[in-house]
């Protein structure tokens, strides 16, 4: 249990995270792109075996990543809930305030006390007694201070102002704030769920997670920056559906999802998957229209032409065979198979953005150039697909909770600086209670900041200055060792 | 224009880092007043490079609202602003003059490599970006990094200190350099400022990431290095508290942070992902 | 009217005359010279020279001699071959020489030319300047810092005290932070804690065998006495250390500085040997924090320093002679009624 507890196990952990996430990012990974992980697999079979056995191919997802993750979650609560902080001015905990004050009382009984802190001044001043008290505390009040406890004790009164009290919270907020991120993630681990629904264009698809839905999409538009192929927006009109009747309908965009009942439909991808709705010929000036997969004579011509395939993006594979480079319809090229009778004579690419530029495929389907027909093409139609990205998330609430519990926390820990001070006021003359009240004083202050010493060391100066002025007197500042702690 | 403005504060940063450097083997205080004036003058003009930078990303009506850091150029443009920036505030304050050598070569070098190898011209967001998330998730995380960048500039000035000290020979340049607790103080005042920026910037990316993937958290590389960063500097900060890491050792750990940090930003795109946007690159 | 100089220095002169010397009164020095037919006179008086400028009036038959002869009643006891006498341009070269610090004991130190500037101004309340001597003094404090900018001759520290501070200050900054222990008494860690205190270093231990004079140092530079039993423990606190026991064996090995080191939360240490033999194991130098110079490393920078500024001797001798001459061509055209202008320059030293 010990070892659990112990910070410096935990930042084992953290490294082992951070190693195992890297190799996650070196090694393909089977849900972002299962392709390159079976090409690695041709290349490297003895390798993968070993990298199978260890997950490495869905490493965020195996078992020991998550156990390493789960075991970092149980370090941190064990961690904050049960370690104690070595030094009272040093709480991560849920400030026990008890306890602290006690030990504050313990060490304000004496003036040496104040010896211990960072900063410290000795104050002599001709106000008397009982006023200089009252002033004191109006002083710390106006320069922001919260005056938590105050006594009084046998060499006159002593109390505790603070500045920033949230500090403390910073780092019990941020680890617990990790933990309930990590716990949203658990949560959509179990019970929510993501799938990619590719949609043709007029077409519809059943939901793989809840059957009884359907997602329609009955247009979809893309729309590009002037003169480029570069997509400046695409969205789709989405219906969906539960048997006949409608449960929603939107159109989304990317950045704009529908939403039903905590399950999202985003608008995540789009494409040409290879169909067309028709081909544009041009021959001898006339234009003519072929559909898909369907041969046509042309006119003029011995022969019979059926346009079978298209593909998006044309590129050549290095042994050269026809390929699409991706899926939007950058370079368009269509397969034109030719006729004679029943017997196919040969298939020839034809593209869009290249005229003149003409391809034939031989049996084994490499390509070599040929002389371009006596037609050309004049434009492909093709029927786009949607892919919509549904997910469910129950977990997303918790997660953007931990988030903002995340930010508070660690703005409260870096960048709040807790501020304490301990101050005594002891008349000067001892005697009966009235000539103390009317004796001039000397005031002790110490002081403590949780970070930056030397902002703090400023803020000191201009308090004391005050103290001063307020109270007309005068007195010597003295700083000790930096030796404030960096608190967490 | 802009780039006429860009070369500019280019030409500036250049000459604040040579002052910079000169003032390593020479003490002149004027040198380091100079730098810190030169280098003003930079980061102004390379301020009104990205405005014209915003302009022309303006005339793209898709584009109007958002900030021009979808490609390398805008990215490393703003990258070394932010450094120069943040290194700005922080000589500013601290005023140790020599540290101008050690930070200044990281906007010099980005800037530089941007007005070499990027392509200056903005081009449309891609539809994923177009969201408000790109004025709020890329910059924070990248002002984060500009911290960093200075952190790692402060624990190499440490490092040479360290050097020149354990050496018992000192040189000049021992006694100009700040002493080794205020270097080791500074890195760490720096790492822990900027390591809250960054654990935040990333959260951000998580809540875009859900608003237009429809997943908080997907392991993308770029993601993964980002967290494996944050991962990083968090052990520095809890070495340095629990351990209490201090001096050389807490400076290898915060240099292989930024080693992350620089892998984050730039080896990312090589491994791709959702998250290779960055366009016009060499 | 001639420029005259008698004088004499570290070099010239045994302690006891210079000490007999340094007792005098300046003021009333001045005021004898002049009653004794000087028209004016400054006096340099430090406790490595003494040196006196006056101005005779040319039908006076004076020179440097019978500077020297005041010198020599001043003193009360014969000088002879002690004194060096100069005139004229000699004694020009001479006092820019002295004001650059190129006369001094240590080459380009700073503190003479404070006491060129004192000397001067203590002869101008004397009444003792005129037109000469005021030029004089101020174009050689002029000088004295142009060789100091134009040339590294006061670059670098001198002694072992001023390297050690200086080379605390850079692993710990503000020295105000640092605590120091001395281990031992000797003379030259008293020397080094004085430094130190001078500096504004927080507190100073003294940890010592023998408890008695353990505490007398301890009271002597304003520190505390720690039993020699704790002082491992102190190590744990002090940020400085100097360790000057006359113990035969190391009495501070890397064991008890890396438990020390534990304690510390990785703040560096600065550990100065100066003993003899050593009192800090070798081992302790490769403790992660932990620097450790010892005497012969501080003597190695002190002497590399003073080499480097020998170095520039050369160079500082060029620009004061340069100065010189154009000085002596001024006090010449002076002298036959036709003053020439001096170069300035933005020190603007010349009224």
């Amino acid at each position: 249990m010990a070892l659990f507890r112990s910070i410096r196990f935990n930042i084992y952990v953290g490294l082992a995270i951070a190693i195992a996430a890297a190799v996650g990012t070196l090694v393909p990974q089977t849900p972002e792109s299962p392709a390159n992980v079976e090409t690695f697999q041709l290349h490297h079979a003895a390798l993968s075996r070993v990298y199978h056995f260890l997950g490495f191919f869905d490493l965020y997802h195996s078992p020991w990543f998550m156990g390493l993750l789960a075991l970092m979650a149980f370090d941190i609560i064990l961690c904050k809930l049960w370690n104690r902080p070595p030094d009272p001015d040093v709480v991560s905990l849920p400030p026990e305030e008890t306890n602290e004050v006690e030990a504050e009382k313990h060490l304000s009984m004496k003036a040496e006390a104040l010896r211990l802190k960072p900063l410290k001044a000795v104050l002599v001043a001709e106000t008397p007694y009982r006023e200089a008290v009252v002033k004191a505390r109006e002083i710390l009040r106006a320069k922001g201070y919260h005056l938590r406890e105050e006594f009084s004790l046998p060499q006159g009164s002593a109390f505790l102002a603070t500045r920033h009290r949230l500090q403390r919270w910073g780092s019990y907020t941020t680890h617990i704030a990790l933990v309930v991120i990590l716990l949203g993630a658990l949560i959509k681990g179990v019970w929510g769920f993501t799938e990619m629904i590719p949609v043709l264009e007029g077409s519809s698809r059943a939901v793989q997670n809840i059957p009884q839905w359907s997602v329609h999409v009955d247009h979809f538009r893309v729309r590009y920056y002037p003169g480029t192929m570069n997509p400046s927006s695409y969205e789709s009109d989405v219906r969906l559906t539960d048997g006949e009747k409608l449960l929603a309908a939107k159109t989304i965009h990317v950045n704009d999802p529908l939403d039903y009942r905590g399950v999202r439909f985003y608008q995540a991808s789009w494409g040409a998957g290879g169909m067309f709705r028709k081909v544009l010929l041009e021959i001898g000036g006339k234009a003519l229209e072929l559909a898909q997969r369907r041969a046509e004579a042309l006119p003029g011509l011995p022969f019979r032409v059926e346009a079978d395939m298209m593909l998006p993006d044309f590129t050549i594979t290095p042994d050269g065979r026809p390929d699409t480079a991706s899926l939007e319809p950058k370079n368009p090229a269509v397969r034109f198979t030719f006729y004679l009778g029943k017997n196919k004579t040969r298939s020839l690419w034809l593209f869009m953005n290249f005229p003149k530029v003409c391809l034939v495929e031989d049996e084994d389907g490499r390509l070599s150039h040929a002389p371009p027909p006596p037609f050309h093409l004049a434009g492909v139609e093709p029927i786009l697909f949607s892919g919509i990205q549904t997910a469910y998330d129950p977990g997303y609430k918790v997660v953007a909770a931990g988030g903002i519990l995340w930010l508070f926390g660690t703005v409260f820990l870096f960048y709040l600086h807790r501020r304490r001070l301990w101050v005594l006021v002891e008349p000067r003359r001892k005697g009966s209670k009235e000539e103390m009240g009317a004796s001039p004083i000397r005031l002790s202050i110490g002081g403590f900041s949780s970070r930056g010493p030397k902002s703090y060391a400023a803020e000191f100066g201009s308090i004391i200055k005050t103290f001063e002025a307020e109270l007309s007197g005068h007195a010597e500042i003295q700083e000790t060792r930096n030796n404030i702690q960096e608190v967490f | 224009m802009e780039l006429i403005l860009a070369k500019a504060a280019f030409a500036f940063y250049a000459a604040a880092m040579a002052l910079a450097f000169l003032y390593l083997f020479y003490k002149n205080d004027a040198w380091s007043l100079w730098m810190l004036r030169l280098m003003g003058v930079g980061v102004l003009l390379q301020s009104a490079s990205f405005g014209f930078r915003l302009h022309s990303f303006w005339l793209i009506p898709e584009n109007r609202y958002f900030l021009p850091i979808n490609s390398f150029f805008g990215a490393l443009a703003y990258l070394s602003l932010a450094v120069a920036a943040v290194f700005y505030f922080v000589e500013g304050r601290h005023r140790l003059g020599i540290l101008g050598a050690f930070v200044l070569p990281w906007p010099v070098i980005g800037l530089g490599s941007a007005l070499i190898w990027a392509d200056p011209k903005t081009s449309g967001l891609v539809p994923a970006l177009q969201s408000y998330w790109i004025n709020i998730h890329p910059m924070v995380l990248m002002t984060s990094y500009a911290a960093f960048g200075n952190a790692f500039g402060v624990g190499l000035a440490l490092l040479v200190q360290e050097h020149q000290i354990k050496s018992r020979k000192p040189s000049e340049l021992c006694y100009r350099l700040p002493s080794i607790e205020e270097l080791d103080d500074l890195n760490y005042h720096i790492i822990a400022a900027a390591w809250p920026v960054l654990t935040v910037g990333i959260i951000m990316g998580g809540v875009w990431a859900y608003n237009a993937w429809g997943r908080f958290w997907g392991w993308d590389p770029k993601e993964t290095w980002a967290l494996i960063t944050a991962l990083i500097y968090a052990g520095y900060l809890h070495m340095r508290y629990v351990g209490r890491l201090r001096g050389k050792k807490a400076i290898y750990v915060s240099m292989v942070g930024f080693a992350s940090v620089v892998f984050t930003f730039l080896g990312v795109n090589f491994l791709s992902g959702l998250h290779a946007y960055l366009s016009g690159g060499a | 009217m001639n420029l005259l100089l008698a004088g004499l220095n570290h070099k010239t002169a045994p302690l006891p005359l210079r000490e007999r010397l340094a007792v005098l009164d300046p003021g009333k020095t001045l005021h004898r010279l002049r009653s004794e037919g000087f028209s004016e006179g400054v006096l340099i008086a430090t406790c490595n020279r003494f040196e006196l400028y006056a101005l005779a009036p040319k039908n006076s038959g004076r020179g440097a001699e019978d500077l020297a002869g005041f010198l020599e009643r001043e003193a009360g006891s014969p000088i002879g071959s002690a004194a060096y006498r100069m005139e004229n341009g000699d004694a020009v070269r001479h006092l820019f020489e002295v004001a650059s610090g190129l006369d001094s004991l240590v080459v380009g130190e700073t503190d003479i030319l404070g006491q060129v500037k004192d000397s001067y101004a203590l002869a101008k309340e004397a009444g003792m300047t005129g037109k000469v001597s005021n030029v004089l003094f101020q174009r050689s404090i002029f000088v004295g810092k142009r060789v100091r900018t134009e040339t590294a001759i006061s670059v670098g520290p001198t002694s072992v005290a001023s390297v050690a501070v200086d080379l605390a200050s850079r692993i710990f900054g503000n020295l105000s932070d640092c605590a120091v222990l001395i281990l031992g008494a000797g003379s030259m860690a008293q020397t080094l804690a004085r430094t130190l205190r001078s500096r504004s270093a927080k507190e100073i231990a003294v940890a010592n065998r023998n408890g008695e004079r353990g505490r007398e140092l301890a009271s002597e530079c304003a520190g505390k006495a720690v039993p020699w039993e704790e002082f491992p423990k102190a190590l744990a606190i002090a940020d400085i250390v100097i360790a000057s026991t006359s113990s035969p064996t190391p009495i501070v090995d890397s064991e008890t500085v890396g438990r020390a080191m534990k304690s510390r939360m990785g703040r560096s240490l600065f550990l100065i040997d100066i003993a003899m033999p050593r009192n800090v194991d070798e081992g302790v130098h490769g403790l992660d924090h932990v620097y450790l110079y010892r005497m012969e490393d501080l003597e190695t920078i002190v002497a590399e320093s003073l080499k480097n500024r020998e170095g520039e001797l050369q160079r500082a001798s060029r620009i004061v002679h340069e100065k010189a001459s154009e000085f002596s061509r001024w006090l010449d055209s002076v002298m036959e009624g036709r003053e020439i202008s001096l170069t300035h320059s933005e020190h603007g030293e010349i009224s």
